[in-house]
């Protein structure tokens, strides 16, 4: 297999999570999209480690560590929706505006 | 390689004493009553954080190493990183403990740890020197301020604070994580040290790869720093948050975000010419929009904690203008500037606190009459937005005169003149606080209650920036002489 590919998969990917970032109301896909952009990068991660230039272990380990993070972050994504969830009673991102200047 | 059980573990002494210290708080507000003051635990934090900052003074004598095959790094500029990293969480800790009314009550002991591994986390990206360390270092700071913004859980402005903070954060991440990706595939190693040196071989080759890595971490940057175009999230997040953490998110994520463009920079700075000018040129537009941006919004804030939002968007600019020249010598003007911004900034922000917790409103009207309720707390506020504002023979106006004659050795005539005009306008957002307090009529008479943690805060704050301000030409050279 050609790294290109893989490559090629981890922009797509990459940049199907960024329109859902910017695009989506619901507050749930937000995060999603946001999750879809951090695994992107682990298949470049990964990638590079086995058809890179320089293949070493590195890369692999970073995307264990990367792993990790990304859990630890939708954790703490979540706990502030349920949040404001129990405060707005909605999930749309464009209701959470009142702050404004 | 050294084993494990070789390595010098005590140059970590001062990341152990947080981390033992947090671990510590954790298990002991566990089992503490649900009814039980946690205002000590705050004290705690303050005393580890103190330790902390009393071991790295003495690490100054300790001469550079390196552990865990140079992803612990000890130098002078490791230390003089931490000094204000600690610092300001330590002036941070003061003014939470000294508001009276917390804002976030049952959750007061979280608060005091999730602070502690904040710093810890920006101690970790200070003295790495490797991808690894640095992303995981950085998500940890990130992780407890999304938390720490939103720990006013019944707040709805909290809670959107937070929401927007997290989702921003972690595009951020995301890109800032792509970018890494790249430099890893390029060069096969995770080290910045290495990097550089493969960079300088392979690069030219490869150099559309070398640019894509560049800019997607400048985005990501940009966000962390809040510099414009991408500082869209920070007006918002500063209003809802608590005060002493916006205060928090102004210096001590600020200074971790300088530390890292810094720490990325070097991997770039090889032997390999031209696509350092790109790079410049990069910073100089964002520093000349975060300047322009910043201070012109900032014109027509009502809210005070928004108008500050937009002024540190302005600093941002300011310390950029002095990274975007990208020379070394640079570095301690960096390092001048931003131990200013930490005092005059936490100073302005605890009088905001006081003011607001006494009036019940964040707005630019609660500040009326200051002057004749509260002399000496106005009195104060005044040295530091004149500071803030580059008034001449302030702290603020010698480290943009530092940044100015910096740049003008480079021949940045551009990025001066928009810095010197900027500067100008910006004086009559702060001017319009101290109009407030000293020619408008109070609503009450009754004095500002202070509590003596807050009169330290303040006090500290106040002779810092006076005391640099009197003698900025001796703060400048003790720090040239220990980065030498």
């Amino acid at each position: 297999m050609n790294i290109t590919s893989y490559l090629a998969l981890a922009a797509i990917l990459f940049s199907i999570g960024l329109y859902g970032v910017i695009t989506k109301r619901n507050a749930v896909m937000v995060l999603f999209s946001i999750e879809l952009m951090l695994n992107a990068v682990n298949i470049n991660l990964v990638a590079f480690a086995k058809y890179g230039i320089f293949p070493s272990i590195s890369g692999q380990v970073f995307s264990l560590f990367s792993i990790a993070i990304a859990a630890a972050e939708a954790a703490v994504g979540i706990a502030i929706l349920i949040a404001l969830y129990r405060n707005k009673g909605t999930v749309e991102a464009d209701k959470y505006n009142s702050m404004k200047g | 390689m050294q084993s494990m059980s070789d390595m010098d573990w005590g140059i970590m002494a001062p990341e152990w004493v947080i981390a033992i210290a947090c671990a510590l708080l954790i298990v002991v507000d566990l089992f503490l009553k649900n009814t039980a003051s946690r205002r000590w635990i705050g004290f705690l934090s303050l005393l580890a954080v103190g330790m902390a900052g009393g071991w790295v003074i003495t690490q100054f004598r300790h001469k550079s190493a390196m552990i865990l095959d140079g992803a612990y790094i000890l130098a002078p500029y490791t230390l003089i990183w931490k000094i204000i990293l600690l610092t300001g969480a330590a002036l941070v800790l003061l003014v939470s403990l000294g508001q009276e009314k917390k804002e976030y009550e049952p959750h007061e002991g979280e608060y005091y740890y999730l602070l502690l591994t904040a710093v810890l986390g920006g101690m970790i990206v200070v003295s790495t020197a490797d991808l690894i360390g640095l992303y995981t270092g950085l998500e940890l700071l990130s992780l407890s301020s999304y938390i720490l913004v939103g720990i006013q859980k019944k707040k709805n402005r909290s809670n959107e604070a937070a929401w927007k903070y997290v989702v921003l954060g972690g595009v951020s991440s995301a890109f800032i994580l792509y970018g890494m990706s790249f430099l890893y595939g390029l060069t096969g190693t995770t080290h910045v040290g290495e990097i550089q040196k493969q960079l300088s071989q392979v690069g030219s080759s490869y150099e559309a790869y070398v640019y894509l890595s560049f800019f997607l971490m400048m985005v990501g940057f940009g966000f962390k720093l809040a510099s414009a175009p991408f500082h869209t999230w920070a007006p918002d997040v500063y209003q809802g948050a608590p005060t002493p953490i916006t205060s928090f998110l102004a210096i001590v994520s600020k200074s971790v975000t300088f530390a890292l463009v810094l720490i990325v920079y070097m991997a770039y700075a090889g032997p390999y010419g031209e696509f350092q000018e790109d790079m410049i040129i990069l910073f100089m537009i964002m520093a000349t929009l975060s300047m322009i941006i910043g201070n012109t919004v900032a014109l027509r804030q009502t809210n005070v904690k928004r108008m500050m939002a937009y002024s540190s968007i302005a600093h941002a600019g300011y310390v950029l203008v002095a990274v975007a020249t990208g020379n070394q010598i640079l570095i301690p003007i960096v390092f001048f500037y931003l131990f200013v911004y930490l005092f005059m900034t936490i100073g302005v922000f605890a009088v905001i606190a006081l003011v607001a917790e006494q009036e019940k409103s964040e707005d630019l009207k609660a500040f009326a009459g200051l002057y004749h309720r509260s002399p000496l707390l106005a009195l104060s506020m005044s040295v530091f937005l004149l500071s803030l504002a580059g008034i001449p023979v302030t702290a603020g106006f010698f480290g943009k005169f530092y940044i100015i004659m910096g740049a003008l050795e480079l021949n940045h005539i551009w990025l001066i003149a928009v810095m010197i005009v900027t500067t100008i306008i910006s004086y009559y957002y702060y001017f319009a606080v101290i109009r407030q307090m000293y020619f408008r009529r109070p609503a009450s008479s009754d004095p500002v209650r202070v509590s003596w943690p807050m009169k330290v805060a303040i006090g500290i704050s106040l002779i810092a920036t006076m005391g640099i301000g009197i003698m900025p030409q001796f703060v400048l050279e003790t720090l040239q002489s220990l980065l030498r």
